[in-house]
């Protein structure tokens, strides 16, 4: 076989190139991530950009809760001044991708949220893990 | 076309169909009435970042989500 040199190689690495894009941008995360971000709010997608979480009110406190990109304890609860209080933990069942569960979670705090809160869980406020 | 999104281990699964054709109606319905029966939630977009759940099928909702019960963890 001849061997592929010059502007052939060039193309060869390109097509390459956009292969492996193509392949990142339809990963289990990136698609959950896709939906989620068209799902949230313009202020809500905002904060999700600079800071991977953002606020929800809750639909029947009206209070104020954090949602952190992740799967498990991912959910802080706000005080007036917007300062993180206790954490809830709680998530659909299987195994979900974090903006799958992201969702989830947004969806059932601005429509049930006492519903959503008598079967999570407490967790204590630990240091918030970054990925 | 309308859509309905099934969170799951890939991502989601997604349901297109024609909300005009009565055949393909009956069967969005079908699916919505086995993922509701089977615990899922199903909500949809009221506006850009506003949601709302569904308790039964609506037939001119653009998009769907469903997801699976929520348990504490």
């Amino acid at each position: 076989m001849r061997p592929i040199k010059g502007r052939d190689y060039a193309r060869l690495k390109l097509v390459r190139r956009l292969l492996r894009a193509m392949r990142a941008e339809n990963t289990p995360e990136a698609r959950s991530r896709r939906l989620l971000r068209d799902w949230l709010s313009a202020g809500q997608r905002a904060q999700f950009d600079a800071a991977r979480n953002f606020d929800v009110t809750g639909s029947d406190s009206g209070k104020r809760y954090r949602i952190c990109y992740g799967t498990a304890a991912n959910i802080r609860e706000l005080d007036r001044n917007g300062k993180e209080g206790i954490g809830w933990c709680f998530a659909p069942v299987g195994a979900l991708v974090p903006g799958d569960v992201m969702l989830a979670q947004k969806i059932a705090l601005e429509t049930s949220e006492a519903a959503t809160l008598s079967v999570a869980n407490r967790v204590p406020l630990l240091p918030r893990v970054t990925h | 076309m309308a859509t309905q999104i099934v969170m799951d281990h890939s991502g989601d699964t997604r349901h297109h169909f024609d909300p005009t054709d009565a055949r393909a109606s009956a069967e969005a319905r079908r699916r919505f009435e086995t993922l509701t029966a089977a615990g899922f939630t199903a909500a949809v977009r009221t506006r850009p970042g506003d949601v709302r759940r569904l308790t039964a099928f609506d037939p001119q909702a653009d998009e769907t989500v469903f997801f699976p019960r929520l348990v504490g963890g």
